[in-house]
């Protein structure tokens, strides 16, 4: 509260009060009072009401300062009405009221926002579901291709390739629209299991084999027995979007390598075979997370992304300079990544020196759940 | 004796189409038509195995699955679009011992069907691939001519495994190497290449000259 405009809306006390003082100095001169009496008893009245106006203003303030701190410190402000003192003053009340009002149609809407992505979530949920049977269907047909046709012989065709390679982007696509939908919903759709990260990996390839073999990419797997605590559907969601992204922005002779590295916090080194070298190490060395982890590269050989770009690949609709030489970016693949990433308590980081990217995820491995199921 | 697979399933495409495949890898599979009495239907042809979808007309899959362990220990695996976590946890508790999710990779289908069946019903009996003479060992990974062996690696062995499965017709290199990336061998058509000219090497060593031959633009097949 403003002391100026404070005054200001007080002048019309202020000026009834001076007013008054001035009929009554003229009244008092006019009876034949002498002017010391006069003045004292002028300075007496202009004395009280300073005296008033100041504690009228410190109280005031006091409680609204009170207030206002209280309002900024709720993270949802607009409940304010719920916790604060009913104040007495009746024109106080009056937008106290307002106020009640105001939060009562705000939480009507609130309420009427959130039943609405509800069931447009679980629209898209059971559309996507739908969707599945078409595309499995879709799928045995190619796949069966060969046991239909009498003389068996007659082998997959470059047609039916082709059709399984588009059904699994279709399947792909739709699978976004889902993890997207869960995605933007509060509620808890996973459940973290002990997973073994060789057995994702294999199912995401799997389901991206045909596109894979069309473009012959060259796919290595580091040994790794690693198991990590996750929810293993989103995981594969997860490398499904990665493997596809290192096939749409391949080079010659496209290769895909996954490995994993052991970091021991309270050693500070790598207790793992794999040599690395130094760029790699650095990006393994940016998070500063306490604990062992354990860290999955995924590694290609594409076109890397500029250093310029690096630093917001997983912003929504980012799709920056490779964007405008791959006509298909649409900067939601990543984002959707790192958005279920921080979910799950997974860290998600990419380092690419010009040529070739390798995206990181970082798994905490806890020692706590190996002690307690050890008993 | 064949195992037999019956298929719970309301897409027709789908019905014929598992039943395709089922048939084609060596089981005898039935569909079923009327969804009001699965049960009877279950019982009347005594499958081994069940695959069940769980979105179904009448009595959903997680019903038909806890009216079967009432009397039957038979694996059931749930086959079904939706990959809810609920979902998933409802099929284990009701006493499934699979859960995939549409759309389904054939080769995972089958393998884990294989498994489950031989887990329930023992091994069976071993599988042992002869042709023209030769004998592929698939547990000890060597192959035997005339009394003379040759070990193989796992990529010579499912190579072989492929086109002794087939043998007698062509296959091409697309589809041998479909089925080592179904195996989670992912080799290229280079090394396929180099595979194969490294099992020529081995086969000649035991006698057997010529044995895979090479059909231009087409594949490779076992001489007959």
């Amino acid at each position: 509260m403003n002391g100026k405009q404070y005054l200001k809306n007080q002048l019309p006390v202020i000026s009834l009060n001076l007013f008054g003082m001035l009929v009554l100095t003229l009244f008092l001169l006019a009876s034949g009072n002498n002017i010391q009496s006069v003045l004292f008893i002028a300075f007496v009245w202009f004395f009280t009401v300073i005296c008033y106006l100041t504690s009228a203003f410190f109280l005031r303030k006091r409680r609204l300062d009170k207030l206002l701190r209280m309002t900024e410190q709720l993270e949802e402000r607009y409940l304010i009405a719920e916790i604060m003192e009913v104040p007495e003053r009746a024109d106080e009340q009056v937008f106290y009221r307002v106020m009640k009002m105001a939060e009562k149609s705000m939480l009507e809407k609130i309420g009427e926002i959130q039943r609405e992505r509800k069931e447009y979530k679980e629209y898209i949920e059971q559309w996507v579901h739908e969707a599945k049977t078409p595309i499995t269907a879709m799928k045995l047909l190619c796949e069966n291709a060969h046991f239909d046709i009498a003389h068996s012989d007659i082998h997959r065709s470059d047609f039916t390739r082709n059709m399984l390679t588009e059904l699994e982007h279709m399947n792909r696509y739709a699978e976004q629209a889902l993890y997207y939908a869960r995605s933007e919903h509060a509620e808890k759709d996973y459940s973290i299991r002990e997973t073994a990260l060789a057995d994702v990996i294999r199912d995401a390839i799997a389901d991206n084999k045909y596109m894979l073999r069309q473009n012959h990419v060259n796919i290595s797997i580091d040994t790794m027995e690693s198991n990590v605590y996750t929810d293993d559907k989103w995981l594969r969601f997860i490398l499904d979007q990665l493997i596809s992204n290192a096939v749409k922005y391949r080079t010659e002779q496209p290769a895909l390598h996954f490995f994993t590295v052991e970091k021991c916090e309270d050693r500070g080194n790598l207790k793992h075979r794999i040599v690395l070298d130094g760029s790699n190490l650095q990006a393994v060395e940016k998070h500063g997370h306490k604990g062992n982890q354990l860290f999955l590269g995924i590694e290609d050989n594409g076109i890397g992304i500029s250093s310029a770009d690096l630093p917001r690949i997983f912003e929504k609709g980012f799709t920056g300079e490779n964007g405008r030489i791959i006509q298909s970016s649409t900067g939601i693949g990543l984002y959707l990544c790192k958005r279920l990433c921080d979910k799950l308590g997974i860290g998600l980081s990419a380092s690419s020196e010009g040529k070739g990217t390798t995206i990181w995820l970082s798994f905490q491995i806890n020692d706590f759940i190996a002690e307690v199921q050890g008993e | 004796m064949k195992f037999k697979i019956l298929i719970v399933e309301d897409d027709p495409v789908i019905q014929t189409q598992l039943k395709n495949l089922l048939a084609g890898n060596g089981y005898e599979a039935e569909t079923i038509t009327d969804f009001q009495n699965v049960m009877e239907q279950v019982k009347s042809f005594a499958p081994h195995l069940l695959l069940l979808d769980i979105k179904l007309p009448g009595n959903d899959g997680f019903m038909i699955c806890s009216q079967i362990r009432a009397v039957s220990d038979m694996p059931v695996i749930f086959v079904t679009s939706s990959n809810t976590d609920m979902d998933e946890l409802n099929s284990i508790m009701l006493g499934g011992d699979a859960f995939m999710t549409k759309p389904y990779n054939t080769a995972i289908l089958l393998a884990k069907i294989d498994a489950l069946l031989k887990r329930v019903y023992g091994a069976g009996q071993k599988e042992i691939l002869t042709w023209n003479g030769a004998t592929l060992h698939l547990e000890s990974g060597f192959i035997e001519h005339d009394g003379r062996k040759a070990e193989l690696t796992k990529n010579e062995m499912k190579i072989l495994y492929y086109l002794f499965r087939h043998a007698g017709e062509i296959c091409s290199r697309n589809d041998i190497i479909d089925f080592l990336w179904d195996s989670q061998l992912y080799i290229d058509d280079n090394a396929l290449s180099v595979n194969m000219t490294r099992i020529r090497e081995k086969l000649a060593g035991i006698g057997l000259m010529d044995f895979i031959q090479t059909k231009h633009r087409q594949g490779y097949r076992l001489k007959n």
